[in-house]
């Protein structure tokens, strides 16, 4: 196939987003057609992205598509296209679909240029281009101040991270005297160190791991949790597949990356499983256990080898399925502990595949969760990161604790409110039980995705 | 020309920077930061000119000096209600100043520690022309993708901008 193929998927997702924006008027009638076309084009653009294949670099090498780059933007595509479902099918509680549908897409559009990028100029174009919508989402329901606020927090700080990753990459650029990234040249000395500390800082920031994630609590508990479910999620993989990038570039040239990768992958760990314990709002939760899962990821970038990154991309994957699944559950069902008591006896599909997912995230045989623990803590115990291995390990115990909590409200809990039952749409109860699905399917067959995520070199 | 003789416009700009943004910040007037944040722009776009960097001095007093600080000046003026609301307490933590030091030191450092590399100067400034060439050339890619982001801030803006469902 001729090489302009590779991008085709990127031109879908946009021309998605603008179908998007006006659905009402191309099919009338159509309340949430915003969000079914968009899953359609999403659709689209993931099987050409599976046709396309991999092959040579465009735009004299600032965009190029490798087989581990196919297998994020797959991923990322086919999620979108899912959660898209789920929105058309459950809709959101008081606000309209398509703008939202339509930022979906473009913050889709950004994470695929992301996973793409081999220049540093367009990493950070696309890195603007998947979190600006995710801005929006945070804050879409206008009316609501808390909602603004988390958006506000969430948008300040991103522009701090932005700018930190901005002043970094310029020091790399200076150094190296090109922009692409294969071509990119440490100095040695303070201002190697510091323009990587720059960059990483950036997109550690970006990532929600320690010691930047105190915005993402406060971000995530006033948003909507159907905009929660997108953006904790699907950008992330994108995201750590471009941090993955920028390490294999930077790591070979100074030492300093492997103990500052750690020690934020240490205080990732750490802080986001013990937060998580006393919470009660579904969505507090999973934002602390984004947080604890950054840094199971950072445990296999700060290997430095190529085994660790292998590892943390298919993890990413492992991690964004079922944490997607789960918020989709709490945006419809209820976002407190409390409104999800008794689901088990509502909803009995909804609950098992809930319950799969929780366990998955855990780190249970065979589901994905587990293979991805496996493998990103054999890649570290293999390059001599005994005791990061160690406390990871330890701290998947800990976080079975309160993941367990949401299971036994759904199972144990008795529905107390004597409200009626939530109806829920068959596309969106789909969407969740196929979440669960995908966490067994990429648990069994670990290891040819794994093969499949190889690095051009 | 000696070098100490062309040490002066630079020494004259870069003090009008710092100074002007160490008055951004200390200034109690809100109104008053905005336009001394317009000064170091000015500022800034004189140092561009002193690395011949003609374009760049001129994006930057049109965009920035321009563009931007009338922009804050509207935000000012749009969410004030009153005269006295625009005075602003003298907040002044050790923590910030503690990262802004940090920062400093670690900049400063890498800025001492940095070599420039001989073979990367070109023997001519690239003018407006080779930049437009370039810009539309070999950087359609983020270009367009700079296009993209614009349109989706728009999106973003219409949204909250709006009001009640139409």
């Amino acid at each position: 196939m001729a090489s302009w193929t590779l991008i085709v998927p990127e031109g879908l997702l946009l021309a998605g987003a603008l179908v998007a924006l006006f659905a009402e008027v191309l099919f009338p009638g159509g309340r949430r057609a915003g969000a079914w076309s968009g899953a359609a084009f999403a659709a689209l653009a993931a099987a050409v992205s599976i046709a396309a294949g991999s092959g040579a670099a465009l735009f004299g090498g600032q965009f190029a598509v490798d087989p581990a780059t196919q297998v994020a933007r797959t991923a990322t595509l086919l999620l979108t296209s899912a959660f898209l479902v789920w929105l058309g099918g459950a809709g959101l509680e008081r606000e309209r679909v398509r703008e939202f549908a339509a930022l979906v897409l473009f913050a889709s559009l950004g994470a695929l240029l992301m996973a793409a990028a081999r220049d540093w100029i367009v990493l950070l174009l696309a890195l603007e281009a998947a979190t600006m919508p995710a801005y929006v989402l945070m804050g879409f329901d206008r009316g609501d101040d808390r909602s603004l606020e988390g958006a506000l927090k969430y948008f300040l700080l991103s522009m701090v991270a932005s700018l930190l990753f901005l002043y970094g990459m310029s020091f790399v650029i200076g150094m190296s005297g090109s922009t692409l990234l294969a071509a990119s040249r440490l100095q040695p000395g303070a201002v190697g160190v510091v323009a990587a500390a720059f960059v990483f800082a950036g997109l550690l920031a970006k990532l929600s791991a320690a010691p930047f994630q105190w915005w993402s609590p406060d971000a995530y508990a006033g948003a909507p949790a159907a905009a929660v479910a997108f953006v904790s999620s699907v950008p992330k993989i994108a995201g750590l597949f471009a941090f993955a990038r920028v390490v294999a570039v930077l790591a070979p040239q100074t030492a300093a990356t492997g103990p500052l990768l750690a020690a934020a992958a240490v205080a990732s760990m750490l802080i986001g499983n013990l937060a998580a314990y006393p919470q009660t709002d579904v969505r507090r939760l999973m934002a602390y256990s984004g947080v604890a899962h950054a840094g199971y990821l950072l445990v296999g970038l700060a290997t430095g080898t190529v085994a660790g990154t292998q590892a943390a991309v298919f993890y990413a994957i492992a991690y964004a399925v079922p944490s997607m699944g789960v918020m989709l559950v709490a945006a419809q069902y209820g976002a407190t502990l409390d409104a999800l008591r008794g689901l088990a006896s509502r909803r009995p599909w909804v609950a098992w595949a809930t319950a799969l997912m929780l366990v998955s995230l855990v780190g249970v045989p065979p589901l994905a969760g587990f293979t991805g623990k496996l493998y990103l803590f054999t890649a570290a115990m293999r390059s001599g990161w005994v005791w990061l291995a160690v406390i990871a390990v330890v701290m998947s115990a800990v976080s079975a604790g309160f993941y367990l909590r949401i299971m036994r409200a759904m199972f144990f809990g008795t529905d107390e409110s004597g409200e009626a039952p939530i109806a829920g749409s068959p596309a969106s109860a789909a969407v969740v039980v196929a979440c669960a699905l995908a966490v067994i399917v990429v648990g069994v067959a670990s290891s040819p995705l794994l093969a499949a995520i190889t690095f051009a070199k | 020309m000696p070098e100490s003789v062309a040490a002066v416009p630079f020494i004259v700009l870069a003090a009008l920077a710092v100074g002007g943004a160490a008055m951004v910040i200390l200034s109690r007037n809100v109104v008053h930061a905005a336009f001394w944040l317009l000064e170091v722009m000015m500022a800034v776009a004189g140092l561009f000119m002193l690395l011949s960097a003609g374009f760049l001095a001129l994006v930057q007093m049109m965009v920035y000096a321009g563009a931007v600080s009338v922009l804050v000046l509207f935000t000012v003026m749009l969410t004030l209600r009153r005269r006295e609301d625009a005075e602003r307490p003298l907040d002044l933590s050790w923590s910030a100043g503690l990262i802004a030091l940090g920062v400093f030191v670690a900049v400063g450092a890498a800025v001492v520690s940095f070599v420039p590399p001989a073979v990367m100067a070109p023997v001519r400034t690239p003018g407006v022309t080779e930049f437009g060439t370039q810009l539309f050339t070999q950087r359609a890619l983020p270009f367009e993708i700079a296009s993209v982001v614009l349109l989706i801030a728009l999106v973003g803006a219409v949204w909250w901008a709006g009001g009640e469902d139409r």
